[in-house]
């Protein structure tokens, strides 16, 4: 693994450990493709962060919110030391995002699954129908495709043409559990969009995939492949890390590890 | 009611070009030109209210005005968690316009009524509810509200008032006549019937469109009596936590006329549910009299 992607899973690790909350394992698995989409794709910066025209990220998937932090912090947008009070009655920063709490950086709340589309969808529109060239990038779970408002999004997406928009499947096998979605790709292509494949933690193909110029008129999805928990042989063979965060010890542990990996 | 909000909506496409509109699939045939020559912000989206209204907030991010037009139930009850995360709890704006509340679609079942939508809006912080009584109030509530940038209610009736049409002002009741006996709380297209019973009774007549936010100032300053009986065409009790509070610290006897509070399972016509619920002239007359005499 490259040093960035450890630096920012040791970030999410403390982050974690501040707010003593968190889901480490889908964490885990989205930070290569967030990091990506900042350091190599978007055309976002701090300095842009609240410019009409800058590139849009939405975490459809309310808990990469602690994948999000770590890469706005080696953005320089947020500072670590901002975060102390993560968690606390009062703070901006949780495991989730308040919208309302930000001036940029953030582009919207997150938590319940299913909305995120449907709002990047319309920010899309909007872009459209304000000429500008912004495009809208947003990330969503597997298992998140459960929810109609997904496909809804699809329908609209494809119908208006949205080629400014990217959608981002962190397929970290979250619907194993429960019952078969079969064919992603195959569902996704049928509702009229241009779907890639690619390993979700390697830098380099993320960054070629994700650089590919979209189809005049057409959306396009990028289905990630990932593991849950990668980095930490612990968290990826541990189901308990699906919802849980370390303590002093464990945070110990783990930095190592993610270090080893 | 209906045709002047698709006229008000037509306008404001062909002259305000940060506004979008989206019907579920009803209305079309009035604003064809205007679905025809702006596509790309007037739209019959199709019939999935969850994803529209997450697409309006989307929009509404972004600085546009976003108007979205269907049946109440389903732009109420079935997005009520869009309405809550996406609009509330962002602090975002949006217009939503109903029609078929409470039971303004008689033959279609509950599935089509909506009684509890004021009670269910007023459950979430933010969001307004507008109630004109009249196609002219709607106008005039509308382009009071359509830019506040708060998600605003608008629940339009087939059934409007036909004698009495005041102007009115979003988040304002109306005095329409002052007495001592009792306060009566006319709301929307009760107006009509309460005045066929007070117009010459000694009693205060307040007249409500905007029924979130509450105006608790007007009823606290005109309730000498402490007796208030509520004429609401929702669920009873939809109002009752606000005119409590309009007045608090001394006693208050509350009477309601309104639907009661179960699944309607009849069909028939609109008159007949008014009458078999006890909306009309005449049981508010009956009511009114146990409250003061």
């Amino acid at each position: 693994m490259e040093r960035i992607s450890k630096e920012l899973r040791q970030d999410s690790l403390k982050l974690s450990h501040m707010c003593q909350d968190g889901n480490l394992q889908s964490v885990f698995s989205c930070l290569d493709i967030i990091w990506t989409l900042y350091d190599k794709i978007m055309h976002w910066s701090p300095e842009l962060a609240q410019d009409d025209d800058r590139d849009f990220f939405l975490v459809s998937k309310g808990q990469a919110t602690l994948a999000l932090f770590p890469v706005l912090i080696k953005k320089g947008f947020f500072k670590m030391e901002d975060m102390s009070e993560m968690g606390k009655f009062n703070s901006r920063y949780c495991i989730q995002t308040d919208v309302t709490k930000f001036s940029g950086g953030v582009e919207n709340s997150g938590g319940s699954l299913g909305h995120g589309l449907p709002l990047a969808t319309g920010i899309a529109m909007a872009n459209k129908i304000k000429k500008s060239p912004s495009r809208v990038f947003v990330l969503t779970g597997d298992g998140e495709f459960n929810e109609g408002t997904m496909w809804e999004s699809c329908i609209f997406a494809a119908g208006k043409k949205l080629d400014n928009l990217c959608v981002i499947i962190d397929d970290n096998n979250s619907v194993g559990a429960m019952i078969d979605m079969g064919n992603m790709k195959l569902k996704l292509e049928s509702f009229g969009f241009e779907v890639y494949d690619v390993d979700g933690h390697s830098l380099v193909e993320l960054e070629h995939v994700l650089s590919v110029k979209p189809n005049v008129g057409q959306p396009m999805a990028v289905i990630a492949h990932t593991i849950r928990g990668f980095g930490s042989p612990t968290m990826t063979e541990h189901e308990i890390w699906f919802h849980k965060a370390p303590n002093a010890e464990e945070l110990d542990m783990l930095m190592r590890e993610v270090d080893e990996f | 009611m209906r045709r002047q909000f698709l006229k008000r909506v037509a306008e404001m496409i062909r002259n305000e070009g940060d506004t979008t509109f989206f019907t579920v699939d009803i209305g079309m045939w009035a604003i064809r030109d205007i679905l025809r020559d702006f596509p790309d912000r007037a739209t019959n989206v199709g019939i999935y209210e969850d994803g529209m209204f997450g697409f309006a907030a989307g929009m509404s991010l972004r600085g546009l005005v976003p108007t979205i037009f269907g049946i109440q139930p389903y732009l109420i009850e079935r997005t009520l968690e869009q309405i809550k995360l996406d609009f509330a709890y962002q602090k975002i704006g949006v217009n939503v316009v109903g029609t078929g509340a409470a039971v303004d679609y008689p033959k279609y079942g509950y599935s089509h009524y909506c009684a509890e939508d004021v009670g269910v809006i007023k459950m979430v912080p933010g969001v307004e509810f507008v109630a004109p009584g009249t196609a002219k109030q709607f106008i005039q509530l509308f382009n009071q509200a359509y830019r506040n940038g708060h998600p605003t209610f608008f629940r339009v009736s087939d059934h409007p008032n036909t004698v009495y049409d005041f102007d009115v002002e979003f988040g304002k009741a109306n005095v329409i006549k002052t007495g001592t006996k009792a306060t009566v709380i006319a709301v929307s297209v009760m107006l009509d019937e309460v005045m066929e019973v007070c117009a010459d009774k000694d009693v205060t007549v307040l007249y409500y469109t905007t029924l979130e936010p509450f105006d608790k100032k007007t009823l606290a300053e005109n309730c000498p009596s402490g007796n208030v009986l509520i004429c609401e065409p929702e669920y009873v009790g939809s109002l009752l936590y606000d005119v409590i509070d309009a007045l608090p610290d001394r006693a208050v006897k509350v009477k309601h006329v309104g639907f009661p509070r179960e699944i309607f399972r009849n069909y028939g016509t609109y008159d007949e549910k008014m009458e078999y619920y006890g909306l009309t002239s005449e049981n508010i007359r009956h009511i009114l009299h146990t409250l003061i005499d």
